[in-house]
Formats: structure tokens, C-alpha cells, sequence
């Protein structure tokens, strides 16, 4: 099946969605609650693209959720829709001015700035809402923090605001985050994340820390030969597993 | 009201012990207890067999729910448009003359509560107000101290 991206024409898979064949064909569409590991949720509308019809006339699509059909003409950088992701970036850094990350990276991109001063409170913010941690927690199957309240009160919590007993600690959430805002310190000894404290296991090689004594317990019943193969860091496992091939 | 451990296994084992008979489950402690004390949301979710986070989501997500304890009678004054523009207002300044309550707070010998909501559905008979299951149309404000004077005079009966 062939489609039509910014003028060149190319290779799309049935049930795939736009963004990811943009994507597999060297198009980069930018994207906040699309991640590599997570599905699209259409919630961030940066993957804004415009389908234009036979006909000519062009509609205003959102591109992470949008299945692929045949012969379709996409146009991923437009002027309208560049403006459209210009006002879409500027209401979301006025939502969130201290955000980091991917997000100050698309507003440097596109020419926006903000400072929270539109919507005159929150200054502070760094979330988005984009839910990418919450679905990340869910996907790997703990589910410790979820999207909270509703309407303008809107929050990424653990429940009852308190030290979730699901959450191990992985802080896979904060490395999904595009803006930065979950805070998540490590020491070597210590890491403390949505206001619990875990313990860090040092590889038995090189003694760097590299996961929490609650992540190595959650995976024991899922992996072969847990003693040998999560004693180490991944980079010390991987040189292990490629000395035992050799021999 | 915290349910007795026998009393909420009952309430409980009424459903399936399914994710998606979660809203109902809530509804039904709801009912029973005024609110949703903690320890039930916790044991629910154990007993729904969903991820905590999601019980937690799911109950400060719906107005209707309340993490906190609740008056005996909850009063729940309609802010939906019609009543609105029918001067709701008024009325809630009248409540809290009476009461000392704004909305979403509880008087402290925890016997009325003052909540707004989005429409009631009766907006021909608007403004409305409804204490617990009763229904109080075409309110004015001597009607709202005919109501309360009503209540408290039950309850002094009751004392």
C-alpha cells in the first residue's frame, strides 16, 4: 500500500497508523503523548497533520491515531498546520513553564516561549498531562500512578497522595516523561520517587546501582536464571552472556 | 460511617468480582456509609482485582463520590444553566447565611452538607435544590427556611 507524505510517496503496512509509517519512512511528525514504547493517545495534538482528499480540499487530522488507507496525501508541514502546532505549543508551555525536555526542545523548534503568565497561576507546572507515565506504570503492569480529579484539578498521582505499595520504584514513568516533571533522586545508596524511598542493588561487578531491591523482586518469577542473569548491571550482564557464548 | 468487616464483605460479594462492577461497588458503599472511607476503596479494589491507582482515579474523577464524610443531609443545589440564570446565586447565599456553609463543606455537628451540581434534570422547576432524595423546586428563599426549619425540627424531635 503507498501513500503520499510531503510529496514523496511511500510504503505503508495495513493496520498501521500514519504517524508510524511517517516515521519507519524518515519523517519525523513531532509527537508528546506518542512514545516509542506507548501507543498514541491523540491527547498532546502535536502529531497534527492535513489529509488532502481527491478533490483537493484538506482536512486537519491527528497523525499517532489515524489508520493508514490507500492512496492518501498527507501534508506533515504546512503553514497551517505549523501555525496550529505553534498555538498548541504555546498553550501548553503557558500550562506547564518549567517543563523540560522534549517539549522546550519542539518550542525552541517552532519559535515559542511562555512563562505561565496566560493563564496567570501554576507557574510551577512542569506536567502536561500526556499520561504517557500512567500508561507506562500500567503497560508494565503496576499501575501505581494514575491520572487524578477531573476538569482544571487535573492530576498525575500514586493514591490517596501517599506512598503507593505498587509502585517498585523503576521510575520508568520519569524516563517516559517529555517535560521533566516527575521528580525522581537518585544517590547511590537511595532513590526516591512519588514520595517513597527504595534501597539500590549494585551490580556485582562493577558496583554501580542499577535498579531497586523492589524492581529485582518483581522480576524474579519472570526471568530464567534470576541469580546469574540480575546480579549484574545490564552493561556487565551483557558482557557475561557474550563470554559464556563464546565458550 | 466505617461498614463493619462482615457488613462490607456482604455489600461486596452482592457483585462479581470484576473490574467493570467497580462504579456500582462504589455507589453502593456510597450509599451505605455517606461517603467513601479509605479503607473500603482499598478493600474494593482488592476485592475488584484492579490496580489501586485506578479505584483512586476512577473515584476522584466522578463529582458524586466523596472521600470525605458527609452531614446527614446532603443538599445538593442545582448550578446548571437554567437554575443560573434563575439566580441560584441567591439561594446559596441564603444557605450559607443559615447554614455557614459554601459549597462543598460540611457543618461540623456533621448534619448538612452543601454541594453544587451541574443539573439536577427537573430545569422546569428550577432553581432546584435536593436534600438527600427529595427534590425542592421553584425555590425562594423563604422556602429554603422552611425546608432547613423542617429538618432541624426533626431532628430536635429525634434528641
Amino acid at each position: 500500500m503507498n501513500i503520499v507524505i510531503d510529496g514523496k510517496t511511500c510504503e505503508a503496512r495495513p493496520g498501521e497508523y500514519l504517524w508510524d509509517t511517517a516515521r519507519r519512512n524518515g519523517i519525523d511528525i513531532p509527537a508528546l503523548c506518542r512514545h516509542d514504547a506507548l501507543p498514541g493517545r491523540g491527547c498532546c495534538r502535536l502529531c497534527i497533520v492535513e489529509n488532502e482528499n481527491a478533490v483537493g480540499s484538506r482536512s486537519v487530522i491527528v497523525s499517532c491515531v489515524f489508520p493508514v488507507t490507500e492512496g492518501l496525501k498527507i501534508h506533515t508541514r504546512s503553514e497551517k498546520i505549523i501555525r496550529f502546532r505553534r498555538i498548541l505549543l504555546k498553550l501548553l508551555i503557558e500550562r506547564a513553564p518549567q517543563a523540560e525536555g522534549v517539549l522546550l526542545d519542539y518550542c525552541r523548534e517552532y519559535g515559542v516561549a511562555g512563562n505561565g503568565e496566560l493563564f496567570n497561576d501554576n507557574t510551577n507546572e512542569k506536567c502536561i498531562l500526556c499520561n504517557r507515565c500512567s500508561r507506562a506504570c500500567q503497560e508494565l503492569g503496576n499501575s501505581a500512578i494514575q491520572v487524578t480529579q477531573r476538569g482544571i484539578d487535573k492530576i498525575v498521582a500514586s493514591p490517596f497522595n501517599e506512598p503507593s505499595p505498587d509502585c517498585i520504584g523503576c521510575a520508568a514513568c520519569a524516563r517516559v516523561c517529555p517535560t521533566g516533571a516527575i521528580a525522581c533522586t537518585d544517590t547511590r545508596e537511595q532513590r526516591t520517587i512519588w514520595n517513597k524511598t527504595f534501597e539500590m542493588v549494585k551490580c556485582a561487578e562493577c558496583g554501580k546501582p542499577f535498579a531497586t531491591a523492589e524492581e529485582l523482586e518483581w522480576m524474579k518469577p519472570k526471568i530464567l536464571d534470576f541469580e546469574s542473569n540480575l546480579a549484574y548491571c545490564p552493561r556487565c550482564r551483557g558482557r557475561h552472556v557474550a563470554n559464556s557464548a563464546m565458550v | 460511617m466505617i461498614l463493619k468487616e462482615e457488613r462490607l464483605t456482604q455489600l461486596l460479594q452482592k457483585f462479581p468480582p470484576e473490574r467493570r462492577q467497580s462504579l456500582a461497588v462504589f455507589q453502593d458503599i456510597q450509599q451505605e456509609c455517606g461517603y467513601l472511607p479509605k479503607e473500603h476503596i482499598i478493600e474494593a479494589a482488592r476485592y475488584l482485582k484492579m490496580p489501586l491507582a485506578e479505584a483512586y482515579a476512577m473515584v476522584t474523577f466522578y463529582r458524586s463520590f466523596s472521600l470525605d464524610p458527609r452531614g446527614k443531609y446532603v443538599i445538593k443545589v442545582c448550578d446548571g444553566t437554567a437554575c443560573h440564570i434563575k439566580n441560584v446565586q441567591g439561594r446559596l447565599d441564603c444557605l450559607k447565611r443559615i447554614l455557614n456553609l459554601d459549597p462543598g463543606e460540611t457543618d461540623k455537628d456533621g448534619l448538612f452538607t452543601v454541594e453544587t451540581v451541574s443539573c439536577l434534570g427537573a430545569c422546569a422547576i428550577s432553581p432546584v435544590m435536593k436534600v438527600n432524595d427529595v427534590y425542592y423546586g421553584n425555590l425562594t428563599e423563604e422556602k429554603i427556611y422552611e425546608i432547613l426549619a423542617d429538618l432541624y425540627r426533626k431532628e430536635m424531635m429525634k434528641a
